[in-house]
């Protein structure tokens, strides 16, 4: 009798204590991203594990010589371990040496660019500040490939490459620049280098603008000469974010898919995600082992941020009243400083824009003259009497761009509506939870997409959509759109719910408003901007993705980027151009008009 | 000797005028104060002082040097004015330990590696922080950084020493002692010390001369008692003391007969003054009305018993007026009470706000 009212007892103290934890929201929140990303994100990556051990039918099978579906250490062992004509050498080892060599120079030149910059912009008097911090962010809101479109269109020649058409400086100055110049390492980390470099600028200028004034201020009164201030105060105390950056530009540069495509295939310069993407289809099995390496690699950089972000705590101190920083004067240097710094952005951000609609406007490739100029690509009609290649009308009066367009935007918006608004449920559930086991997993989970090159992530979903009839077409595209950027946006979501202290949501706790009144009424009109950038982020990445859509899509009509892809592969390059030129208007466009109508902006909420 | 001189130094930001016309002499090996309430501009003249922020007109100079010049366009830079400054958040580096902290401000001056050891030696031992020679800021405790702090701003033995707010950071108990510390240190560094503060007690307790500060104008200049007896002013006399001076409307006859809250009372300059007939403010510091006999009667409003002393807010005729009684004594609330005034009153003039006379009270 006593045995059993004790365990009765038991019951209702767990019944009981079940109950009161699921109370709160926070927990709700948790268990069900906890069980929905462990799908979302673990699935995919055991299915990728599986994938890298079975043998695929068709070429695989038989260069195998075993049955589909076996699983085998085939893959590993020939990818690996293959002396014979240099193979793992080639598919291998020399794609990861170009990877950590394209890598580690992107990573520097974003660092030393954009720190140098945010120096400028945040200790020092230099003019045009408002220009410059503005145009700056320009190459990461576009596209990736534009630089590197531009960088071929700008210095291609009949020498080099393809050997197809002479760019403008070739046509236009004469100029033949050498192979190495154009195609291969050099340019690649150096687009990938200035594409990231805004990501260093606002990461550095960010924690040197919140870096006590003081600092620097007492270094200066004990007599401090300016130059070993900056190399003994300012540098190693943000050099935490320094090696922030420089991992995370490592970790995107790594999956950057885009840039060496354009710049690296011409002369087979391969890099482990255009090999990956060249294995896919005749070995994938092999593919999906490059696939696993990059995602080590970008767990080991995961870990190595984390551990350099968290000895950060050290170095944050309590801000003082006095964070009017005394500013270095440029003196003479000032404006011939500015105005390089104006050229250079106008060179990097504009100039792409303004060769893009110059090629989409030219008749005959290589010839710059007015003569050879006509505005069809965009308005023309009737277009296969007069070329022999192409559409029938310019890209504005063809009903499948316009398709494309809508297409994109509405892919576009609701990724970023299911993004951000987990994000933000996320970022709820962690903060009020931190340092719960329940919400470092979720954390954890929700950080993994971000890990995954964005090809592979694609490929995994193809492979898990076929075993579910439902998941096709647009559900598709937004599932992995959503998955692939909540980190960005729980990232976003989790500081702006940091930001705001316990008693905000518990005063409205006290006066008894539901949980869903607290968070609308609440919580998100007061971190209205970072929680807006938060979808904000999502948004213009999906708008400018290709490598992580180029495997789902229905049709290359379906986006306007892979519209893109498919024009520029069948070699249409001026309404390729006229195509690109549109995207990129369109992002800073939606980008635009996101930071007027609301003041969020992306640099608020940065990604990859 | 004058030590630093300020002569006409003004600043405005844009339109806000942070600091209109100063004029200020501080004597060598002195302990002044800039006391005022935040945003008042104290912190922006000792950062003027300190070249770390450019003033837009006027002169100024340190120990017969002149640093900044704005007809002349002299503006030496901070590193050659040959001051130290304590910041309110200590501004320690982060990545440095205490040692390296203390000793970088020598190696600029480019000191041989055995005089540096030994002066870090000498600053650990004088603060007492040996022990914490090999940690970093984030190890220490709120006043350990502080005391590394003014080891750092000590090390190079700068003949002028600013302190902006250094103890606001730290607890009461803390505070009371690094009060004691500075106001040591002051005698054995034999340097100037500018403070910045908005604590009067804190004013009162160290400086050897207090400058009271308002919408950056200068309200008085003088030793600290001599400003809490005689202040120059309501917005003076109101900062100092606390709790803080009564200040009742009143009205005075050309015979020095003083009206005040139902009260008829003779007032006795101590300097031979014309006062005339007019409306005035008296102000009576709390401790100068004593309860317990005496002419008047008042209601006791509340006490606040502290246990060495005890504040009673007394209600006269619909007029409150504050009083402290020493000792551990406590009121019964609404009890009546019979006071007296004694020693001085200060009158202020009802307009301007200006002292007119300080003067005893007694029974008409």
């Amino acid at each position: 009798m006593d045995a059993v009212s004790a365990r009765r007892r038991a019951m209702k103290r767990i019944r009981g204590r079940t109950l009161a934890w699921l109370t709160k929201p926070a927990n709700i929140v948790l268990l069900v991203f906890a069980v929905a990303l462990t799908v979302l994100t673990l699935y995919p990556l055991l299915s990728l594990c599986a994938e890298t051990l079975t043998i695929h039918p068709g070429r695989e099978a038989r260069a195998a010589q075993q049955t589909a579906g076996e699983l085998s250490l085939y893959h590993f062992q020939r990818l690996f371990a293959t002396r014979e004509n240099d193979y793992s050498r080639i598919q291998f080892y020399e794609p990861l040496l170009n990877t950590l060599l394209v890598s580690v120079s992107a990573s520097l030149i974003a660092i030393v660019f954009g720190g140098t910059v945010a120096f400028l912009v945040t200790r020092t008097n230099l003019k045009y500040v408002k220009f410059v911090s503005a145009v700056f962010t320009f190459p990461y809101i576009m596209p990736s490939w534009t630089l590197a479109l531009f960088w071929e269109n700008f210095f291609k020649n009949v020498n080099i490459g393809l050997k197809t058409s002479n760019g403008i400086m070739a046509a236009v100055f004469g100029v033949y620049m050498p192979e190495w110049f154009v195609y291969g390492a050099f340019p690649i980390a150096l687009v990938l280098g200035l594409h990231y470099a805004p990501y260093a600028y606002i990461l550095i200028g960010t924690m040197l603008r919140n870096m006590d004034a003081n600092l620097e201020e007492a270094a200066t009164i004990l007599r401090t000469r300016r130059a070993r201030i900056i190399r003994r105060i300012t540098l190693p105390v943000v050099r935490p974010a320094l090696m922030s950056t420089f991992l995370l530009v490592f970790a995107s540069s790594m999956s950057a898919y885009s840039v060496p495509v354009f710049l690296g295939s011409p002369v087979r310069y391969y890099v482990l995600s255009t090999k990956m993407k060249s294995l896919m289809d005749s070995y994938p099995g092999q593919a999906y082992i490059i696939a696993s390496v990059m995602i080590c690699m970008g767990v080991v950089i995961l870990l190595l941020n984390q551990r350099v972000t968290n000895s950060r705590k050290n170095y944050t101190t309590v801000t003082g009243k006095s964070s009017r920083i005394s500013k270095i004067n440029l003196g003479r240097a000032n404006y011939p400083l500015a105005i390089l710094l104006v050229v250079l952005l106008l060179l990097v951000a504009v100039t792409p824009l303004l060769t893009f609609a110059m090629e989409s406007i030219i008749v005959k490739a290589g010839d710059y003259s007015p003569g050879n100029m006509t505005l069809d690509f965009w308005i023309g009609t009737n277009l296969e009497a007069r070329l022999d290649q192409g559409d029938s009308t310019g890209i504005l009066l063809n009903p499948r761009v316009w398709s494309a367009l809508g297409y994109s935007l509405s892919l576009a918006a609701v990724s970023a509506f299911v993004a951000g608004t987990c994000g933000i449920l996320l970022g709820y559930g962690v903060a009020k939870r931190r340092g719960s086991r329940l919400a470092n997993l979720v954390n954890s989970l929700s950080f993994f997409p971000y890990l995954m090159p964005s090809l592979a992530f694609g490929a995994i979903y193809l492979a898990m959509s076929a075993k579910l009839p439902w998941l096709r077409g647009f559900m598709l595209l937004a599932l992995v759109g959503s998955v692939k950027y909540l980190p960005f946006a729980s990232r976003s979501g989790l500081n702006a719910m940091l930001q705001l202290s316990g008693e905000i949501e518990e005063a409205a706790i006290i006066n008894g408003v539901p949980w869903w009144k607290r968070m609308l009424r609440v919580i998100c009109p007061i971190q209205k901007t970072s929680i807006l950038s938060g979808y904000l982020v999502p948004m213009v990445s999906c708008m400018r993705e290709l490598s992580l859509f180029v495997l789902l899509v229905p049709t290359s009509n379906t986006l306007l980027t892979t519209m893109l892809m498919q024009y520029s592969e069948k070699g249409w390059a001026q309404f390729g151009n006229a195509i690109n030129l549109l995207i990129i208007i369109v992002v800073l466009l939606v980008n635009f008009i996101v930071n007027k109508l609301t003041g969020a902006s992306i640099d608020k909420g940065v990604g990859g | 000797m004058p030590e630093i001189f300020l002569k006409n130094v003004a600043k405005s930001f844009g339109k806000v005028v942070a600091v209109d016309q100063l004029n200020l002499q501080i004597l060598s090996n002195s302990f002044i104060t800039l006391l005022g309430p935040s945003g008042c501009g104290k912190t922006t003249i000792l950062r003027m002082i300190a070249g770390l922020e450019t003033p837009t007109q006027g002169q100024i100079s340190i120990g017969n040097r002149v640093v900044f010049d704005s007809e002349q366009g002299v503006n030496l830079p901070p590193n050659k004015r040959e001051v130290g400054f304590l910041f309110q958040n200590y501004a320690l580096w982060p990545h440095m330990t205490v040692y390296q902290n203390i000793a970088f401000g020598l190696e600029n001056m480019k000191w041989g590696k055995d005089k540096i050891h030994a002066r870090v030696k000498e600053l650990l031992e004088m603060l007492r922080i040996e022990q914490l020679e090999q940690r970093y800021p984030s190890q220490l405790s709120g006043g350990q950084q502080q005391r590394v702090a003014i080891a750092r701003t000590l090390a190079p033995g700068p003949k002028v020493l600013f302190m902006d707010e250094p103890l606001s950071n730290l607890d009461a108990k803390l505070r009371m002692e690094m009060r004691t510390e500075l106001k040591r240190l002051h005698r054995e560094t034999d340097s100037t010390f500018v403070y910045v503060t908005h604590d009067q007690q804190e004013a009162m307790t160290l400086s050897t001369m207090v400058c009271v500060i308002d919408k950056g104008r200068l309200q008085q200049y003088a030793p600290p008692l001599q400003m809490y007896n005689n202040p120059a002013s309501v917005f003076v006399a109101d900062f100092l003391g606390n709790p803080a001076m009564n200040f009742v409307d009143g009205h005075i006859t050309g015979d020095g007969v003083l009206t005040f809250g139902g009260i008829g009372v003779r007032f006795t300059p101590f300097n031979a003054v014309t006062l005339g007939e007019r409306d005035v403010v008296v102000g009576i510091r709390p401790e100068y009305i004593r309860i317990g006999d005496g002419d008047m009667e008042g209601t006791v409003y509340s006490t606040l018993p502290s246990g060495m002393e005890t504040a009673v807010k007394l209600n006269v005729n619909g007029v409150s007026l504050t009083s402290v009684v020493f000792g551990d004594v406590d009121f019964p609330v609404d009890k009546k009470v019979r006071f007296s005034f004694n020693k001085a009153t200060v009158l202020f003039d009802r307009d301007s706000g200006r002292s007119l006379a300080r003067g005893a009270l007694s029974a008409l």
